[in-house]
């Protein structure tokens, strides 16, 4: 009798295992870079200027600021009538940190990022095989980091839910 | 588990990005400032954006106004009693300056008019340059009608600024007889600002007269 509940106890064992890994895997869903080549800027740079153009007397403020416009159109074809959580993402890139605001005509919500970070700019089902907006970004980069002209780089990141 | 499979080797992480190209457009200022000068409204810009500042004479947004051109040349004079003509007493001298209060956050600087305000600013992107200089050109002297002259050396400065302690970024000094001389720096990014209280040193006896001399200051940004 012993032997047999030994025997009895260890499929229950690894079954809770296998549930309980699934379960984590399922609540850490990798997110999916979103196809989003259809996008395109309605300005061809963005020209910074400083955010203030006075310099305050004492301390430092190096900030300089840029805005463009730009038409947000991602393929989420892939995840057609199931819900899912779309995140705008700005990776940490040179020439070193970088905010990002940005307000919306609606589709997606308003937002502000530092590089690094992604910002949630859509939750609910996805109805459409695309969706689009149009995001006015206003950009902040300390001046002292400027030298050149640089590419800042940002991608759309699906969580399916 | 196969259509997540399929996705996965189907939408690359990489494969999608959206690049905008951002470039730093004329982002040099120089504003200097001697005298009274012009901007479109107070600084009073803050670290955060939009500034809280909703005052008046505040720029309507980006924290702050933007510095005007102003032609016009202030003087800085000094009448003596004909009793009081090289008897050794310096004699202050006044500025018909209407600058007392500092473009950067509205501020009374400088007393008028026995002060002349003197400030400026270099904005540069990148990393920290070598400071601007101000400097003075400087004739040899002062002259009158008939050709009498009083050295620019008998004239010379304090500097100070309503509030102000530390270092004056426009020191004090005094006028070479002709030549340009350096009066000031300013480091890259930051405002600077000092008033001026200008002395004729009145220790010789020169002829009667009216005796003029124009300085010209100019400020150079690496």
């Amino acid at each position: 009798m012993i032997a047999a509940r030994r025997a009895s106890t260890r499929p229950t064992f690894f079954l809770a295992l296998a549930l309980g890994i699934f379960s984590a895997a399922a609540a850490q869903a990798k997110p999916i870079t979103i196809d989003d080549s259809g996008t395109a800027a309605l300005e061809p740079s963005v020209s910074l200027r400083w955010r203030s153009a006075t310099p305050p007397r004492s301390g430092i403020d190096n900030l300089m600021v840029g805005t463009t416009t730009i038409r947000v159109r991602i393929n989420v074809m892939p995840w057609l009538h199931r819900s899912g959580r779309i995140y705008l993402s700005l990776p940490a890139q040179q020439p070193g940190p970088i905010g990002a605001s940005w307000i919306t005509q609606g589709r997606f919500l308003p937002g502000q990022i530092q590089s690094g970070n992604r910002a949630l700019v859509y939750a609910g089902p996805i109805t459409t095989p695309f969706m689009e907006d149009v995001l006015k970004f206003h950009f902040t980069v300390d001046g002292s980091l400027i030298r050149r002209s640089f590419p800042v780089t940002f991608h759309f990141e699906m969580d399916e839910s | 588990m196969l259509r997540g499979a399929t996705l996965l080797a189907a939408l690359s992480p990489s494969a999608f990005a959206y690049t905008v190209t951002i470039d730093a457009a004329a982002p040099q200022t120089i504003y200097l400032q001697v005298g009274v000068g012009s901007f479109s409204a107070d600084y009073c810009g803050g670290t955060t954006y939009p500034p809280p500042h909703n005052t008046p004479n505040c720029g309507p947004a980006y924290g702050g106004g933007t510095p005007q051109n102003n032609t016009t040349i202030n003087s800085v004079s000094v009448t003596l009693a004909s009793t009081a003509v090289g008897n050794g007493t310096a004699q202050a001298m006044t500025t018909n300056s209407t600058a007392a209060n500092s473009f950067l956050d509205g501020w009374t600087f400088c007393s008028v008019p026995g002060q002349l305000y003197i400030g400026g600013f270099f904005r540069t992107a990148g990393a920290t340059t070598a400071a601007a200089q101000v400097t003075a050109t400087v004739p040899a002297a002062l002259t009158d009608a008939t050709g009498d002259t009083i050295p620019f050396s008998k004239i010379q400065w304090t500097s100070s600024g309503i509030g102000d302690n530390g270092t004056e970024p426009f020191p004090a000094g005094t006028f070479v007889n002709g030549g340009v001389q350096t009066v000031g720096s300013m480091g890259s990014n930051s405002w600077n600002e000092s008033c001026w209280t200008f002395t004729y040193l009145n220790n010789t006896v020169p002829p009667a007269g009216t005796f003029t001399g124009v300085v010209l200051y100019t400020m150079s940004a690496p």
